[in-house]
């Protein structure tokens, strides 16, 4: 069984050095598929926010108030996916806006068509972190609800 | 279009710290929510969306600052590096929440069914709990009871009237009552240390036999009178009763009798039935003396008539007149023993008389050898309402037969004792001579009984005795005695003192 093993491979390595050839086997990759990941990424997410918003609707935890703080910091998930999305759909995808930052303390933001509403609401998207703060934090808030939920109903137990 | 630059970098530098802070925050939180109670699924759940949500902040913040920084320090193509390796570390991140997220319904399930678990286990806790609770309170009720039924067995055991006794396959003792200690003898120590067995106390073999017949064909014996031997040699009449016992486990085989002495029964029986007789034999005899007295009697007159003529038949009218005075007093003395003879009752000194008895009896020559020792009752005077001469003629008789007993013995003596026993008087005579037979014991009161040579005894002694007093309303018992000898014990209703004074 050695024997043969020890021959199976000679001929393999005779094949491989041998005889070489185009290997079409790997896919080429283009630049794009980082930023198409990333959005794909960030609608995951936001579905899995959608998903656990009705979850939390639809086993009843609604009612302590815990649940529904963190059934609102979903929602913000899910609204900061949003912002993201779109942000890096016209900045990444489209390239329909660009910021060149001055020396003054401002930045130029170029839009096509030179649309200063598209600008404005790029900027503003821009400040995504005015979504995921509060949501983080209401997730905060939610976990400290269920903890004094929890041990208020520990404390009535004993 | 130009806009102010520093609140993008400002809200995203400070954003993406506060980002990390309250991550930090929800996983200390989340840990201490686990830690409240760690069976639930939906905390461990939310322990890790924490630390998703806290690998996705960590990640995205490093991202953020390190590009405002390199931007701000004119490096940006040092970021166009790193960009691609933060932003996907970025994506990473937030699938990997995203991931965790979608496992609530999974851990919603787990949870559920840890729930119902639970509640299953502390029903089960709880009935278990009240089982328990059942079976303590079942125990202590039963052990009560076993108690209580330990209790009366044991009080039947001690205190029973009748001897309950425990032996072993061997009939070897192994449990006796007070009652059997009373009625055998000996000591239980005794019994136990010395191995006695129920055999040894049976007076007869063949009883013994038969007990044991019985006991082997039908496991148990009902109502067997024999003989007991009790420690001072003396027999005592019992019926024995008993079976096998198997044990609670059946491996153990016993034999549990019960005892009961009827000895007083069987002599109260063998009194009555003595009285009863004599009774009868009283009617006869009234009977047959009274028809032979009226002929005796025309027969003596007409003798004596005869006898006062010379006649050549003098010699044989005056042997006719000798034997019919004769049979005149066997007439007398049967119509005595049957109480039909007249008589004077008044109240009689008990010590009075018996002191002119023994008067009597010193002089007489047959009682000079014999030792008279008299107990009398020392405390009062004692009364009956009868015949002086009669009582005396009784006590006289009893005391010439127990001279009779004693025969020629040196050491001989007869004891005439008086004692109280509530509103009677006992008066004994007692002799060391050679005691009753236990054949002869039922029969000496009978009329014409005698254990003397032909002529020398009518047999009419006791006989007439014991017709008299129970003319007086007593009693007379006759046995014999632990050591050799015969007791006599007269019993008579004693009159009250003060009538007597009146």
């Amino acid at each position: 069984m050695k024997h043969f093993n020890c021959k199976v491979l000679t001929a393999l390595a005779y094949l491989i050095l041998a005889l070489p050839g185009n290997l079409y086997a790997l896919q080429f990759h283009s630049n794009s598929e980082g930023i198409i990941t990333h959005q794909i990424g960030h609608l995951f997410f936001l579905f899995s926010m959608v998903v656990l918003m009705f979850i939390i609707s639809g086993k009843g935890l609604a009612i302590h108030k815990g649940w529904r703080l963190i059934q609102v910091s979903a929602f913000f998930f899910i609204l900061w996916n949003a912002c993201a999305i779109t942000v890096h759909f016209l900045d990444n995808q489209i390239y329909a806006v660009s910021v060149e930052r001055l020396a003054n303390g401002y930045a130029r933001i170029r839009t096509q068509n030179n649309s200063s509403l598209l600008g404005w609401v790029y900027y503003g998207l821009k400040l995504d972190h005015l979504l995921c703060v509060p949501a983080m934090f209401l997730m905060y808030k939610g976990l400290c609800c269920l903890v004094d939920e929890q041990k208020a109903e520990k404390g009535q137990t004993l | 279009m130009i806009a102010p630059y520093l609140p993008m970098v400002v809200i995203d530098v400070l954003g993406s710290f506060t980002m990390v802070v309250l991550s930090l925050l929800c996983c200390y939180k989340a840990g201490i929510l686990r830690e409240t109670d760690r069976d639930n699924a939906l905390f461990l759940y939310l322990v890790w969306i924490s630390t998703g949500f806290m690998i996705f902040a960590v990640s995205r913040a490093f991202g953020h600052i390190l590009m405002q920084f390199l931007i701000l320090t004119s490096h940006t193509d040092t970021w166009q590096m790193i960009a691609a390796f933060s932003g996907s570390v970025n994506t990473v991140s937030f699938m990997l929440v995203s991931l965790i997220t979608l496992f609530f319904n999974q851990s919603w399930k787990m949870n559920e069914k840890i729930l119902r678990s639970r509640k299953k286990l502390e029903a089960a806790h709880a009935q278990l709990l009240s089982l328990n609770q059942n079976l303590e309170q079942k125990v202590v009720e039963r052990t009560e009871m076993l108690t209580s039924s330990e209790h009366k067995a044991r009080r039947i055991f001690e205190y029973s009237l009748d001897t309950i006794l425990v032996t072993d396959a061997h009939f070897k003792i192994q449990e006796i009552n007070n009652a059997g200690i009373v009625l055998t003898g000996y000591k239980k120590k005794q019994m136990l240390e010395q191995n006695m067995g129920l055999m040894d106390f049976i007076a007869h073999a063949p009883d013994w036999n038969c007990l044991l017949q019985q006991l082997n064909t039908n496991e148990y014996v009902l109502n067997e009178e024999c003989d007991i031997l009790n420690a001072d040699n003396i027999n005592i009449r019992v019926l024995i009763s008993g079976g096998v016992d198997y044990g609670a486990f059946g491996c153990a085989k016993t034999f549990h009798f019960i005892i009961k002495d009827i000895n007083e029964k069987k002599q109260m029986e063998q009194q009555i039935a003595q009285a009863d007789k004599l009774a009868a034999l009283g009617e006869l005899s009234a009977g047959v003396a009274h028809e032979i007295n009226n002929p005796l009697g025309i027969i003596l007159g007409y003798t004596q008539l005869m006898l006062k003529q010379a006649s050549e038949f003098e010699e044989d009218l005056k042997t006719i007149e000798k034997h019919v005075k004769n049979c005149k007093e066997v007439v007398s003395n049967l119509l005595s023993f049957s109480r039909k003879g007249s008589r004077k009752m008044e109240n009689v000194d008990i010590h009075n008389m018996l002191n002119g008895v023994i008067n009597f009896l010193r002089n007489h020559s047959d009682f000079r050898k014999v030792q008279i020792q008299l107990n009398l009752w020392e405390n009062e005077c004692l009364w009956v309402k009868g015949n002086a001469q009669e009582l005396a003629q009784v006590v006289l008789n009893l005391m010439i037969n127990a001279c009779h007993a004693i025969q020629d013995n040196p050491a001989g003596f007869i004891e005439l004792a008086t004692q109280k026993e509530n509103a009677h008087i006992l008066i004994h005579v007692r002799d060391n001579g050679t005691g009753i037979s236990k054949q002869h014991l039922p029969r000496i009161f009978d009329p014409f009984f005698t254990t003397k040579p032909v002529g020398q005894g009518t047999g009419l002694g006791l006989s007439v005795g014991y017709g008299i007093i129970r003319n007086h309303q007593g009693d007379i018992l006759a046995a014999n005695r632990n050591s050799p000898g015969a007791q006599f014990t007269i019993r008579l209703p004693l009159v009250n003192t003060n009538s007597n004074e009146e």
